[in-house]
């Protein structure tokens, strides 16, 4: 996978992400308080979310673009707690099985080419006992919706990468994980999960 | 300005907008309207959606333009078909039915996300 288009888009993320933030706020750090032990946060972009955690977190965050993480720089100097960069890809992690306590994916499952082999990654370096904690947006079941958001699809792809159509809570079943907790946070569309092995 | 209030606002707003410009075309034919409302009103949410995603967040303002810029476009084509019809009335459709589409998908959200 390439971040070549996540670098490009960088300079323009934190606009275009800025209404997203205002609206999910609450929601974000009502999930993020499940937070616990060794956290992995896959897609830490240019750190939008860190604002939102819970503080003294041991957090190991990872992001495929350099210039994301390097517009992270502030974010995460600002945090209280610990956050470790990486640049890696989300699908082939160089952490070791059983790593993590927590895992947090904030809209990464729409942006990844192959959801389901990357979730397999994460369950990997996931320890048996841990909680994959997802903030994502879905394709939605209604066909009013899905058919916009099939037509938005094409659009986003081009401007970030990202894809509108994902069946993402089906492909965290097809990975292995079991879903403890699905709470919708706007329609059908933008969904917090909790995901167990 | 509440968020949820502005969402209102912009639907209200959408819908006035696709109208007024469907209704500038004089459309005559009933049913070329419809389809020329609706490809006028698709390409008009398009730049719309572009430039309110950033403040009022991408799919609070991606869901009910999608469907104000076509279902408005359509009926407002319909609309100022008929023969000496104001375009006043065609506008009052086009806030109208924008807010009735920001009522409904705030019905639709609450029951979903309280579900």
């Amino acid at each position: 996978m390439s971040a070549k288009p996540y670098d490009s888009a960088a300079k323009y993320f934190d606009l275009f992400r800025a209404g997203d933030m205002r609206r999910w706020g609450q929601s974000q750090q009502a999930l993020f308080k499940n937070l616990k032990g060794k956290v992995l946060y896959i897609g830490i972009g240019t750190g939008q979310e860190i604002v939102n955690f819970p503080p003294q977190l041991d957090i190991t965050a990872v992001d495929l673009s350099y210039e994301m993480l390097r517009r992270s720089d502030k974010r995460v100097q600002n945090y209280d707690g610990k956050i470790k960069r990486c640049q890696m890809d989300a699908q082939t992690t160089a952490f070791a099985d059983n790593s993590f306590d927590s895992i947090l994916t904030v809209c990464v499952l729409c942006s990844v080419k192959h959801p389901v082999p990357c979730l397999q990654e994460l369950k990997r370096v996931l320890k048996p006992e841990g909680e994959l904690l997802m903030f994502e947006h879905v394709l939605s079941h209604n066909p009013i919706y899905a058919l916009i958001l099939k037509s938005m699809s094409h659009i986003t792809e081009y401007l970030e990468g990202t894809y509108l159509d994902r069946d993402t809570v089906s492909n965290v079943e097809k990975a292995g994980f079991k879903i403890h907790s699905h709470q919708n946070i706007y329609l059908d569309i933008v969904k917090a999960l909790i995901a167990r092995h | 300005m509440n968020l949820k209030i502005a969402d209102f606002f912009i639907a209200t707003f959408t819908g006035g907008f696709v109208a007024l410009v469907v209704f500038l075309f004089h459309p005559t034919n009933m049913a070329l309207a419809m389809v020329q409302g609706g490809l006028i009103g698709m390409a008009i949410v398009l730049p719309l959606k572009l430039l309110l995603m950033p403040i009022f967040g991408a799919f609070e303002v991606a869901i009910p333009l999608g469907i104000i810029g076509m279902g408005v476009g359509m009926t407002a084509g319909m609309l100022s078909a008929i023969p000496d019809i104001s375009g006043y009335t065609v506008i009052a459709w086009g806030d109208c039915a924008g807010l009735l589409v920001a009522i409904i998908i705030y019905d639709s959200n609450k029951h979903l996300t309280q579900s």
